[in-house]
């Protein structure tokens, strides 16, 4: 493995305004290694795969593929330099079949100029066996199960024969079985000498494929380690830098009554939707003061249960009692949710949490409308005080609050989404990975943020996929398995294995 | 100032769009004296206000009033089209008489939504001519327009003496139900065809003056009927609609067709005739003649009384005539 | 609070070259082209009046579009449309879109004249017998959107059906006229107002229209509704998510737009003396249009009153100075097409703050 790299990065550098996503990353790829990239959130590992796989084209630094510099204008040109890549969000159309899918903008023509369907079937047959996934490709894209979509991504990367493939993780949506399967593809690549970027936050899968391991914070490489020899421990250290303590703030108060008691909820939906586990059989409690944190693999139904207490979850028949201040809990609505002092930070910022158009004071007041309007009319001037008051306590930059949300920065778009919440004096706050896609400082704010709530006497229940963050804030640990709570830790006892045996159920496989 | 530079180009681009299609003819309205009073060697402004442009009855009427004001000099006719709208056809009424015009000719889309704006104009002292629909009250000129009945009855002495003089089963496809037109050509036809016992009508079904509705009326009363001598249709695409449904069972040549309107027109149905699909058409006249005739005679003859209501005969096109007919009432080859 | 970026949002640190950063503006230039876009609607129904102005024929030494009566046919030829505008402009400023209103119209004119005439019925029974129409009609799509979710597009394409049918079927097929007295089948003389003007120079329409315009402006900028409206057209399900009652505030937009498609359905019989079943076909198209060429965005959260009465304005002037001009009337259409998709294109052109 001493050979001349596949891939070379030197020097990338990216900003997003005044956000360095990126600062001076050197990275490299060799032939027939699987190079793991590790990191938190933000970390800069999407932007530094955007940059490799052509879809960022602006960035400081150089590239080369195999000696020769490289300048790609998009994602066909890195293609066509033999990087394909797997992204987490999964780029298929629905509409189309599998075959359709995998062959899309470079379709197998026949000599007439038709597009050789039979040809491109056999094809993609083919790159499906090999990864051991028995599709019939004629099938829609929209009627496979995520993790089948996902092996519809990968077997698409390898009919492009690829030199360097970039999976970003590629187990997220993946049964047992379907890993083993994907790591002995990998393997196999790794024999035929591609270079495999691989992005996961599983340490144990990690620690099974990895040759090297490069571990990003805050946009920078805090270092290379040989997982052989690294401990779990020093990976996560790398991860989270060594200010642990100043990061997630200091220790807790005592915490009161009872606020919110969850006995048995369980959602049976009319029709189930793919790709939503409804709780099946959840029991927490909330004190007032109490930060809960919520942990789970991806698809454990955190969201969904987050959803469902906001009343904002899928329908269907829902057993089991839910009491909010020791009164019956059973909202219709949001709206409802609101009335009842339970407000309702979502994951999915963008889509679901602003409307990114208007000012940001529009997006502030939303909530609470009702509190500055009289006989309908809104007072504009107590409408402006309350803006400013709420952008200044929790420190928004924003030019005014006249502009357009969505020229704020991740963090201070987040902390919109708070101060709207906020707005509605809730008792109960629902938080949905309320700090995804935030840079470290807005990071910190929000954390000492949550503390403060906490102490004013706000219930907070809190959804992360961030072990470090839930052990860190959380009073509690609550682990979701299969929308089912399997265990209930407190701050003394939570560790990252524990949670992590939690979450992975009875399935918990030692050697991973 | 990229933006700035391309937004000013699209608003330059529509001005100028606009401004040239508004100078195309920019004279009539200038030219004509709102006071211009009857006499030889002076110009008038004439206002057409058609109903509806679409139907081509309505457009043959509007070729039939400008090519005759072109022949009288000092006319200048300009067309407005109401797009079956009443509302639309009152604002083209109140444009014309923003420009001044000196005359007014208007087919109304339906007579009450427009009996204010004719009255209007007919009380500032414009000579109004209506043609075709009649509107409400007497504040106008002259209604010049063809007689239903008539052609109806002359197209059931038609039969009775020249298509089936030894009788024969007669089919009816009439035009919409409730509609004037389709009552008084269907009680002419029956006047008609009285002085011949032997002529029977076996059916009656409306085709609501659609060819493709002709043709799929033609098809079922052929199943009920099989034994048809012909089809006595109320308008011209109904006919050719009902022969095409005779042609598809192989029955075109046992049956004959006979239709009404005649419009001078490639689809009309004296080509209809001259090509042998139909026996004979009658002539529904559009007027437009006619009201420039009147409008002649009353802006440059000075005449005072013209008659109030003109009613116009019709003409029976056959094979022996079509061709004539086809030039004389004024279509192009 | 120290964050490691201070100056995140205002400017690029010093030390760092603006390499790449497109060359910005100053700010008041920036908002000089910002307000033009803003109020596009405004500037283009200036430059079509000036326009107009300059092309209009000459009668008698007097311009013929600045004549009185011409600007009283002008604001009176647009009051419908504008006044169906105004409804519509709340449904697109939700992302809906109500094909129904030219139907509804036509039912509501209907309407008018069967219940004064024939059911003989006093003037304010029957106003409000036919607004309730309208409204139960359009809260009744509303709720069909709300409720099981089918686009509107499709709702109400299924209403435009409907509603003809039903003014069809109300009327026999035929156009009521409306004759004036107090006699049996003859309605009140005073709905003959409609047709009329205060002063002889303001027609009673256009004035309605003006008076629904400005409070539907008012609406907008000051109630917490109108910020419902728009919060559910920028991010649905943010908005559902804060609070907002979209369902209620869906049907309440689609039962305005009822509401006042029904209203010009009344001023329009009292403008004919006549409801007939067939009218105001193809004014959805022209409210529509109105409310592009104000600046409204098809997809919904943002646009303004404002606009959608300029762009009534702007095309009731449009097709005014055309007819004024006799410009054959296939031009007329191809010219009205050219402003809208021009006034779309201006909207696109509009700089976004990246």
């Amino acid at each position: 493995m001493t050979e001349r790299p596949l891939v070379r990065m030197t020097g990338i550098g990216k900003r997003f305004g005044g956000v360095h996503a990126c600062r001076d990353i050197d990275l490299t790829v060799r032939a027939g290694e699987v190079h793991a990239l590790l990191g938190e959130n933000g970390a800069g590992k999407s932007t530094l795969i955007n940059i490799l796989s052509g879809v960022i084209t602006e960035y400081d630094g150089a590239i080369e593929v195999e000696g020769r510099p490289v300048s790609f204008g998009g994602p066909a040109d890195a293609q066509r330099a033999g990087i394909a890549t797997i992204h987490q969000e999964l780029d298929l159309v629905a509409g189309l079949s599998i075959a359709e899918n995998m062959f899309l903008g470079r379709e197998p023509r026949t000599r007439l100029g038709t597009v050789d369907t039979r040809r491109m079937r056999r094809q993609a047959t083919e790159h499906l066996r090999t990864l051991g996934a028995d599709l019939d490709p004629r099938r829609l894209v929209g009627s496979l199960r995520v993790g089948e979509q996902q092996l519809v991504e990968i077997g698409r990367a390898l009919s492009l024969d690829a030199r360097v493939l970039i999976m970003d993780e590629p187990t997220a949506a993946l049964a047992d079985a379907e890993v083993e399967r994907l790591f002995a593809t990998i393997a196999e690549l790794r024999r035929a000498g591609v270079g495999i970027v691989y992005i996961s936050h599983r340490m144990a899968e990690i620690e099974v494929v990895a040759d090297r391991v490069t571990v990003l914070r805050n946009g920078g490489v805090a270092g290379t380690v040989d997982p052989k020899t690294a401990t779990r421990d020093d990976i996560i250290q790398l991860m989270v830098g060594r200010s642990v303590d100043a990061l997630y703030g200091e220790g807790r108060n005592e915490p009161g009554e009872v606020l919110l008691d969850v006995r048995g909820l369980a959602v049976t939906p009319r029709r189930p939707t793919p790709g939503r586990t409804e709780p099946a059989g959840v029991d927490l409690t909330v004190r007032s003061g109490e930060i809960v944190g919520l942990a789970g693999l991806m698809g454990a139904g955190r969201t969904e249960l987050l959803e469902t207490l906001f009343g904002a979850g899928g329908s269907g028949r829902r057993d089991g009692e839910v009491t909010v201040d020791g009164r019956p809990y059973r909202p219709h609505g949001p709206r409802s949710a609101l009335a009842r002092g339970v407000a309702f930070v979502p994951e999915d910022r963008r889509g679901a949490g602003l409307m990114l158009e208007h000012s940001v004071s529009d997006n502030v007041v939303l909530s609470a409308l009702s509190s500055l309007t009289t006989f309908g009319l809104v007072r504009r001037q107590a409408l402006r005080r309350t803006v400013a008051g709420q952008l200044s306590a929790l420190a928004v930059k924003a030019a005014s609050p006249a502009v357009a949300t969505a020229t704020l920065s991740g963090g201070n778009q987040q902390k919109i989404v708070f101060a709207k919440q906020l707005l509605t004096r809730p008792r109960l706050l629902l938080l949905d990975e309320p700090t995804r896609g935030v840079d470290i400082g807005a990071k910190a704010e929000i954390y000492r943020l949550l503390h403060q709530l906490a102490d004013t006497g706000m219930a907070i229940l809190l959804a992360s996929s961030e072990l470090p963050e839930l052990l860190s804030i959380c009073d509690r640990v609550v682990v979701l398995h299969r929308g089912r709570t399997v265990a209930a830790l407190p701050r003394a006892s939570a560790t990252q294995q524990a949670i992590l045996a939690a979450a992975n159920g009875d399935d918990v496989k030692e050697a991973r | 100032m990229r933006y700035a530079r391309r937004a000013a180009t699209i608003l330059a681009l529509t001005a100028l769009v606009a401004t040239s299609a508004c100078s195309v003819e920019d004279d009539p309205g200038t030219s004509s004296d709102a006071s211009a009073t009857c006499g030889t060697g002076k110009d008038f402004l004439i206002g057409m206000s058609q109903a509806n442009n679409a139907e081509p009855y309505r457009q043959v009427m509007n070729d039939d009033v400008t090519n005759a004001a072109k022949s009288v000099p000092g006319f200048k006719v300009v067309v407005s089209d109401a797009a079956q709208d009443n509302s639309k056809q009152v604002a083209d009424v109140e444009n014309f008489l923003s420009q001044g015009i000196n005359l007014l000719i208007i087919s109304p889309n339906e007579a009450k939504p427009l009996t204010a704006v004719v009255k209007k104009a007919y009380d500032q002292g414009i000579p109004v001519i209506v043609l075709d629909r009649k509107v409400e009250g007497d504040a106008y000129t002259a209604f010049i327009g063809g007689d239903n009945v008539a052609i109806g009855r002359a197209a059931g002495e038609y039969y009775a003496k020249t298509l089936l003089p030894q009788g024969g089963k007669v089919v009816e496809i009439s035009g919409l139900p409730g509609s004037t037109p389709a009552a008084e050509r269907a009680q002419g036809f029956r006047e008609g065809i009285a002085s011949n016992p032997k002529i029977e009508i076996v059916a009656s079904q409306t085709a609501e003056w659609l060819r493709e509705k002709g043709q799929s009326v033609m098809d079922a009363m052929l199943k009920a009927n099989p034994d048809i001598d012909a089809v006595y249709s109320h308008n011209d695409p109904m006919a050719e609609g009902a022969y095409l449904a005779a042609k598809a069972a192989g029955k075109e040549t046992a049956i004959k067709f006979t239709g009404i309107d005649a419009l001078p027109v490639p689809s009309g149905g004296i080509k209809a005739v001259e090509q042998g699909r139909l026996q004979a058409t009658f002539q529904y006249p559009t007027g437009g003649r006619e009201a420039i005739d009147m409008a002649k005679k009353i802006l440059v003859d000075c005449t005072k009384d013209v008659p109030k209501t003109t009613t116009l005969g019709t003409m029976q096109i056959t094979k022996e005539n079509a061709a004539e007919a086809y030039t004389t009432l004024g279509g192009k080859q | 609070m120290n964050s490691p970026n201070p100056t995140a949002v205002a400017e690029a640190p010093p030390e760092t070259p603006p390499r790449r950063r497109p060359i910005r503006l100053p700010r008041d230039r920036h908002a000089i082209v910002d307000s033009f876009f803003r109020f596009q609607s405004l500037f283009g129904l200036v430059a079509v009046f000036v326009i107009a102005i300059a092309v209009s024929p000459v009668r008698n030494g007097e311009n013929v579009f600045l004549s009185s009566g011409n600007l009283a046919n002008i604001v009176r030829a647009v009051s419908e449309i504008g006044i169906i505008a105004v409804g519509m402009t709340f449904v697109i400023l939700i992302g809906g879109i109500d094909l129904s209103v030219g139907a509804v119209l036509g039912l509501a004119a209907v309407g008018s004249a069967t219940l004064m005439v024939d059911s003989g019925l006093g003037i304010l029974p029957t106003v409000l017998i036919v607004l309730f129409i309208g409204t139960a009609f359009g809260a009744t799509q509303g709720a069909i959107v709300a409720r099981i979710g089918i686009q509107s597009f499709i709702v109400t394409l299924a209403g435009l059906q409907a509603a003809r049918g039903i003014a069809r079927m109300w009327s026999g097929g035929l156009g009521i006229p409306i004759a004036y007295g107090d006699g049996p089948q003859e309605a009140p003389e005073a709905f003959s107002m409609l047709s009329g003007s205060i002063n002889g120079v303001l027609p009673v329409p256009a004035l309605l229209f003006l008076a629904i315009g400005v409070g539907a402006l008012l609406v907008l900028r000051t109630t917490a509704f109108a910020r419902h409206v728009y919060a559910i057209g920028g991010n649905e399900k943010a908005a559902r998510l804060s609070g907002v009652p979209v369902r209620r505030v869906r049907i309440a937009v689609f039962a305005i737009s009822g509401l006042l498609a029904a209203l010009a359905g009344i001023i329009h019989a009292g403008q004919l003396n006549q409801g007939s079943p067939n009218d105001g076909a193809g004014y959805e198209l022209d409210a529509i249009a109105a409310v592009v060429i104000g600046g409204t965005s098809l997809a919904g959260g943002s646009g303004s009153m404002g606009g959608t009465i300029a762009g009534a304005l702007l095309l009731g002037i449009l097709n005014n100075i055309l007819a004024l001009n006799n410009i054959d009337a296939n031009v007329q259409l191809v010219v009205k097409g050219l402003v809208i998709v021009a006034a779309a294109a201006l909207q696109k052109l509009r700089p976004r703050i990246a």
